[in-house]
């Protein structure tokens, strides 16, 4: 394969991977700050 | 004489009268279509001043210092970021956090065109795609995201900047057409029929404050590259949930983008020359917006139908096509798509979900490819 190929097939399964570890990082996040600051906070 | 008679003998350029209707389809496609008409209607009439022979708009001229002044050093897309920011509401996310997978599973079109162009630029004979750059660039499009397209080209590949927005704020505006026969192709009626529960009680106001700002420090260390695209956009919406900023938040949100739209359309118009534009790389480009969408969409809903395997309260797949950035017409698109089936069937907070976590995705997506692509 062209190596130039090769590294476009390698960046772009990385870079889509990532995109949900990062993604997946927020939503570790929001669970978080959701259970830190329930809703009755609003009426602070 | 010579210098009044050089306008009419320049007008002798076929390029020039093609460019003339590619600049008033644009204006055309804005006043009668109403298609994304805020950047269209600038870039038609960018395209317009830019290709009238000997034009003192470019050349030197007031264009080519807005072009070095703002999106030469990406400064355009920060700041209609910071708009955006603080137009978008991160609510309905934050009620159902399990729709920001859609946001990155609907970026697979980005990847997916990259791959394509790069292996298209690669058939002898075809120009303009030479290397990874190029076709990261083109893919890009799939972000459908207009500042993040235009940042990565800015980047990658100045050249392509042009077509790539075209394609780009097209494609947007056309999410009502390109999306529906994609997901009707990938669906069936019982699926697209599917309830989705109310996702739930309002966030608290200390949740919105603080995820624009954990957001901006965890995707900055992440990948430092995405620091200038997910900061500004994560400080337009702090200026909105802070409360505090009312003011600057409705500034940002109206006289900042209306005025960096105006000045970044009809700059991005001004690049449309006949010479860098009328080429056979622009077609392929427009082609391959198109196939970046349609994969994009089909990424979103067949992952939502990989999830749906495993899970005993079904998601509607229609809410993976949500995942692109197009904010909100995707949104609204498919809880008219979810209504045509079924009159009672309300999908629009998840939807909406899925719609912002695709502004998050496109970013990250644009940042990691910035930080990878070398």
């Amino acid at each position: 394969m062209d190596l130039v190929v090769a590294e476009g097939l390698r960046i772009s399964g990385l870079s889509y991977l990532l995109i949900f570890v990062v993604l997946g990082i927020f939503y570790g996040l929001i669970k978080l700050l959701l259970r830190m600051f329930p809703p009755k906070d609003d009426s602070e | 004489m010579t210098e009044l008679l050089r306008g009419i003998v320049g007008m002798g350029d076929w390029r020039v009268w093609a460019m003339f209707g590619v600049g008033l389809a644009l204006i055309w496609l804005a006043v009668k279509k109403e298609y994304e008409p805020n950047l269209l209607l600038p870039m038609g009439f960018g395209c317009l001043l830019a290709n009238i022979p000997f034009s003192s708009a470019v050349g030197g001229g007031f264009l080519d210092v807005l072009f070095k002044g703002g999106i030469t050093n990406e400064l355009f897309p920060i700041l209609i970021f910071v708009g955006v920011g603080a137009m978008i509401d991160f609510g309905p996310l934050l009620q159902d956090p399990e729709m920001l997978f859609f946001g990155a599973a609907a970026q697979f079109g980005i990847f997916f065109t990259m791959m394509l162009a790069l292996l298209v630029g690669r058939i002898p004979g075809v120009a303009g795609i030479p290397g990874l750059r190029e076709a990261a660039a083109i893919g890009i499009i799939g972000a459908a995201d207009g500042p993040t397209s235009i940042y990565v080209a800015t980047r990658f590949a100045p050249g392509l900047l042009a077509p790539i927005t075209v394609a780009a704020y097209s494609y947007m505006s056309l999410v009502p057409i390109i999306q529906p026969p994609v997901i009707r192709a990938l669906t069936t009626r019982e699926e697209r029929m599917i309830h989705m529960e109310n996702p739930g009680h309002e966030v608290s106001r200390t949740v919105k404050v603080i995820f624009p700002i954990a957001v901006t420090l965890i995707a900055g260390i992440i990948a430092p590259m995405s620091v200038a695209l997910i900061g500004s956009l994560m400080f337009g919406n702090l200026l909105r949930e802070s409360g505090v900023t009312e003011r600057l938040s409705k500034t940002a949100q109206n006289e900042l983008t209306s005025l960096v739209t105006i000045l970044l359309g009809i700059t991005i118009g001004s690049s449309m020359g006949g010479k860098q534009f009328l080429n056979p790389t622009t077609l392929l480009i427009i082609a391959m917006g198109l196939i970046a969408f349609v994969f994009d969409t089909a990424g979103g809903v067949l992952f939502a139908k990989l999830i749906n395997l495993f899970r005993k309260r079904k998601i509607n797949p229609m809410i993976g096509a949500c995942g692109i950035s197009a904010f909100p017409m995707s949104a609204r698109v498919i809880q008219k798509m979810a209504q045509q089936e079924d009159g009672g069937n309300f999908i629009i907070m998840h939807a909406v979900g899925a719609n912002v976590a695709g502004q998050i995705a496109s970013i990250i997506a644009g940042g990691l490819i910035l930080a990878l692509v070398r």
